[in-house]
């Protein structure tokens, strides 16, 4: 299937994204993701043996080659464990080339406004029309906008031109430099870009004085203040965690000053550094991906990625990291970035495993933190704890509920693989929908009475809408045992919305009201079962599927999860959650006490700690920055083991090492 | 006289005036605004040029600071006229009057001041409010520390520094107005509230006399030099006000703008209020000042709308400068 694809220059988020606008033509051979849709009831790699795979995989890719088609429409990747190294890095190189060659295409040398940043970082990264690049960029550094977001793409073409951009090239990139005063911005995502461009720019251009520099500091303190930042960052991350964690679409914002770190700082322990920080940005993605879905919660997703959870910027490092998913349509946009260097790196395989490996089910924990608190908190930075648990067929995260991140916050979901994740809604949540000035306050440090409304304005809006599926809520608190959900909210009078909305996909197989109580749905081969607390009604929804609107402030979610084939039947699936222990009140507050398809008995009270097998849960004690079969890490550490089956890798950044080991 | 011809006569005796006027003025105008509009977002791509703006004769102004959406504040140094102090979201920059000579005086350690002011009888000392904090500096912001030692919930929108005392600073913050005496060494709670103090201001003409306006707890007054404090009656509790101003011209004459409180003004030293909206498009108000050098003129920022000019201290108003602004400064710099 060939797609008609139109590049959107406006806003700065997307620059490039792909817009489907025509559907051309369709051929049996190409439209495997056709193909893929009609196997969504079995697994569809099931009693495919490895060596028909890579034929077909082989096939496939000539297919893709002949038709030169973006890989973001082509077939969906054959998800395979690639064992053999040099098969493994030759398959990421081509898709780094990929990404390259399609970018690269979009400029047309006859046409030289054609050649904008994000082109002419292809072109140099290609080695290509050096002579129209250099004219380009003295034409884009006459006027530069967009702030971090034009220092981190300039960057990248100083460092790629070095040797080919002519020295008139060079010498307006230097004037821009001078001339252009960029926001240094207000989110982590922000300073890393633009601390790590600093810093190698002003490696780049040693010994200047503060009159050569747009913040009139010399290139000395540009480059001490940077790097005081960035180790800053490091070890923030490793000790505490991320703020901005798990974003489907800011994972580019880290993993790319990281790799440029490695591949053009001039400090040994500065690349190392940056090398092993990517490792840690990739482990911590990886560990949380269903066929290269990032799943669960997330500090930050967006309107469309909360539904359909492939199309994210993180979709395209699981294409290029694992080949288990298509890439989003905005592929070329910022990971292009990180394809331009690319080669500087290769992912440890003890990550590639952990990403392509769901043989087994498996619970993962992780210790997060907030964004900074500047008002209505007496903790800057307050604790985020993490629960993942993942299968072949689905995944189920969550958060603890609670303000966590401002706008954007997504605190659980259950995911399930599908065949082809493209226009796919393979998700299940539910969401207190709440808005505040309070929350804005908390993360913001602007006047607080415009803020609501503005951040509609900015890329965000539905912040206001009764009916949105996107945000924390400080009334919510969620408790996940294995692949169990508990989300219990107590909503006081005079809030802004006094409901629970419960997303249900176009996309579910199955949905049955049942008369205990339940809801009973099939999303690919999970069965799950949704049991809202209070009295509910059914709203569509624009983008397909439809609202549970539940307009009760006393209120809440259970959420049981299972793969299909632990049952003999959907009815028999039916039949054991009915009989699952359950009390439930409302009043005073909302309590729950369910024993769950795992034989766990889970109780839990809004304002109290959860209880599972009478234990209490100590989020604070029992929350390890990271913890599971994958990932481990203490508190305050600073050093993260990773470990697959005999493979384990060490990043023990308070002595800045990589150690790796093999178990005989 | 063709139309043409009167327009140009117009425009040249507009300009006189104003040329004229600005030469009688002893303060320059500046306005700390986002001209962008609100879904300009940091990162994209700015179409207007926000920032710094002066004029010198209250009717055209000429931008002079970084394009930056988030330009919160400026003053001038002590010392040298010639040379401003601005706080914006990268922290402090330092640049000529011109424009010229940019340097950022702090670094990532200190981010978003809101407030900037030296201490005019310790004028090598500058104080920044910060959202997680207080910043001093006391070699004119080459080198800082933290100063909010015993401050809880520390968000720092206001500073304001009693020019009758080196070292005496009252800081507006998230839980309410606190004081030091010795250069913000030790401060101590005066005038606890439940919600963000975001302005403080001296009274002109009664050094002792001060006046602070917060989101939700309405406006307080002190007597004695912000040892103590009094709510105001007749301003209102449940709106955020944004800030306040004397009118150097009249002791009595003093006004608060805010978020849904429009334009409140007293004439009689705060002992009644009155609403001076009506004219204004919107009561959403980010700022209000009075003009130093023209009595009975005040301006207001309604949000997203034109700076508004009054003449008769609010009771009529007329669009100034801007289509669609967010002020969050409008700065009176004395010049030489």
């Amino acid at each position: 299937m060939k797609y008609l694809l139109k590049f959107i220059s406006a806003g700065r988020a997307q620059p490039g994204s792909v817009e489907l606008v025509e559907r051309l033509d369709v051929t049996p051979l190409q439209d495997a993701r056709t193909r893929g849709r009609a196997s969504t009831t079995s697994n569809r790699w099931r009693g495919v043996k490895p060596l028909q795979l890579l034929l077909v995989a082989i096939g496939l890719q000539g297919v893709v080659t002949l038709h030169a088609q973006p890989a973001n429409t082509g077939p969906v990747p054959i998800p395979r464990v690639v064992d053999d190294a040099t098969e493994r890095r030759a398959g990421y190189l081509a898709r780094v080339q990929e990404m390259l060659t399609w970018r690269a295409g979009l400029a047309k040398p006859a046409d030289p406004a054609t050649f904008n940043l994000q082109e002419i970082v292809a072109k140099l990264a290609l080695r290509e029309d050096a002579a129209i690049c250099s004219a380009r960029v003295i034409e884009l550094m006459k006027k530069p906008t967009s702030d971090m977001f034009w220092m981190f793409p300039v960057t990248c073409i100083s460092y790629l031109g070095r040797d080919q951009l002519t020295p008139e090239a060079k010498a307006a990139v230097r004037e821009a430099w001078r001339t252009y005063f960029p926001l240094r911005g207000d989110t982590e995502n922000h300073w890393i870009m633009y601390y790590s461009s600093l810093h190698l720019m002003a490696q780049l251009w040693p010994g200047e004085s503060g009159d050569r520099w747009f913040n009139g500091k010399s290139s000395d303190e540009n480059f001490a203040e940077s790097r005081d930042y960035i180790l800053h960052w490091m070890n923030l991350t490793t000790t505490i965690g991320q703020g901005e964690y798990d974003c489907t679409h800011y994972i580019g914002e880290y993993s790319i000053p990281m790799l440029f770190l490695s591949a053009w700082a001039k400090d040994p322990a500065m690349r190392q550094r940056g090398r092993m920080m990517l490792d840690y940005v990739m482990a911590d993605f990886a560990v949380e991906t269903l066929d290269g879905i990032y799943i669960g919660s997330h500090a930050r997703t967006d309107d469309n990625n909360v539904l359909e959870k492939w199309n994210g910027l993180s979709s395209a490092f699981s294409w290029l990291f694992f080949n288990n998913c298509p890439p989003p349509l905005n592929f070329g946009s910022w990971p292009m970035y990180f394809a331009t260097v690319a080669s500087h790196y290769d992912l440890p395989e003890v990550i590639y495993r952990i990403g392509t490996d769901r043989s087994g089910a498996y619970t993962h924990y992780e210790r997060k933190r907030t964004r900074h608190r500047w008002r209505l908190s007496d903790q800057r930075n307050a604790p985020v704890y993490k629960t993942s648990f993942l299968t072949a067929d689905y995944a189920v995260g969550s958060d603890q509920g609670g303000l966590l991140q401002p706008i954007q916050q997504h605190s659980w979901d259950v995911t399930w693989a599908v065949p082809d994740p493209r226009g796919v809604h393979n998700t299940i949540f539910s969401v207190q929908a709440h808005y505040s000035v309070d929350e804005l306050m908390m993360y913001f440090t602007e006047m607080p009475d415009s803020m609501p409304k503005a951040v509609t304005f900015q890329s965000k809006p539905t912040y206001i809408s009764e009916d949105k599926l996107l945000g924390g809520s400080p009334y919510e608190q969620i408790f996940q045992q294995d692949d169990t959900v508990i989300s219990l909210s107590d909503v006081p009078a005079g809030a802004t919305f006094e409901q629970v909305n419960g997303f249900f996909s176009k996309d579910l197989a199955k949905l049955e009201e049942d008369a205990s109580g339940w809801i009973f749905v099939q999303g690919g081969r999970a069965y799950i079962a949704y049991r809202p607390l209070a009295p509910y009604e059914w709203r569509p929804l624009e983008k397909g599927g439809k609202r549970l609107r539940s307009p009760h402030g006393k209120n809440g979610t259970i959420m049981q999860a299972a793969s299909a084939s632990e049952f003999k039947s959907w009815d028999d699936f039916k039949t054991k959650i009915r009989a699952l222990p359950l009390a439930i009140a409302l009043t005073p507050t909302p309590t729950v006490a369910f024993t769950t398809l795992r034989g766990r008995k889970v109780e839990c009270a809004y304002g109290a700690a959860p209880r599972v097998d009478g234990r209490e849960i100590d989020h604070a004690r029992d929350w390890k920055l990271f913890s599971g079969r994958y990932l481990n890490s203490e508190v305050g550490s600073g050093v993260l083991t990773i470990t697959h089956g005999r493979l384990k890798r060490v990043l023990d950044f308070n002595t800045v090492t990589i150690t790796d080991a093999v178990a005989p | 006289m063709n139309m043409r011809v009167r327009t140009i006569f117009f425009a040249v005796a507009l300009a006189a005036t104003a040329a004229t006027r600005a030469a009688d003025y002893a303060h320059d105008m500046y306005v700390c605004a986002n001209i962008s509009g609100q879904g300009q977002v940091m990162g994209g791509r700015a179409v207007i040029a926000s920032g710094l703006q002066r004029s010198r004769d209250r009717v055209s102004f000429e931008h002079l600071g970084p394009p930056h959406i988030r330009l919160f504040s400026v003053t001038r140094d002590p010392h040298d006229a010639g040379t401003l102090f601005v706080a914006l979201l990268d922290g402090v920059l330092r640049l000529r009057h011109d424009g010229s000579a940019r340097r950022t005086m702090t670094d990532w350690r200190m981010t978003e001041p809101h407030v900037i002011a030296f201490d005019p009888n310790a004028p090598e000392h500058l104080y920044i409010g910060l959202p997680d904090g207080i910043g001093v500096s006391h070699n004119r912001g080459q080198s800082w520390r933290r100063a909010n030692e015993g401050i809880r919930r520390a968000y720092t929108h206001a500073l304001t520094i009693d020019r009758t005392s080196a070292g005496r600073v009252l800081a507006g913050t998230e839980l309410g107005i606190y004081l030091t005496e010795d250069g913000a060494k030790t401060w101590r709670l005066v005038q606890p509230t439940t919600k963000v103090t975001y302005d403080i201001r001296q009274s002109p003409a009664q050094p002792a006399a001060f006046l602070a306006v917060t989101s939700s707890d309405g406006a307080w007054w002190s007597d004695d030099a912000g040892r103590t404090w009094r709510a105001i009656a007749g301003v209102p509790t449940k709106h955020t006000l944004h800030n306040c101003d004397f009118d150097r011209s009249d002791a009595q004459r003093m006004l608060i703008g805010g978020w849904g409180a429009g334009v409140r003004v007293s004439e009689d030293g705060g002992r009644t209020w009155s609403d001076r909206s009506a004219g204004l498009p919107s009561r959403d108000i980010n700022r209000v000042s009075a003009d130093p050098d023209i009595p009975a003129r005040i301006y207001a920022a309604p949000h997203l709308a034109p700076l508004h000019v009054s003449d008769d201290f609010g009771r009529t108003w007329r669009p100034l400068t801007f289509e669609k602004a967010i002020v969050y400064d409008i700065v009176f710099l004395a010049r030489n």
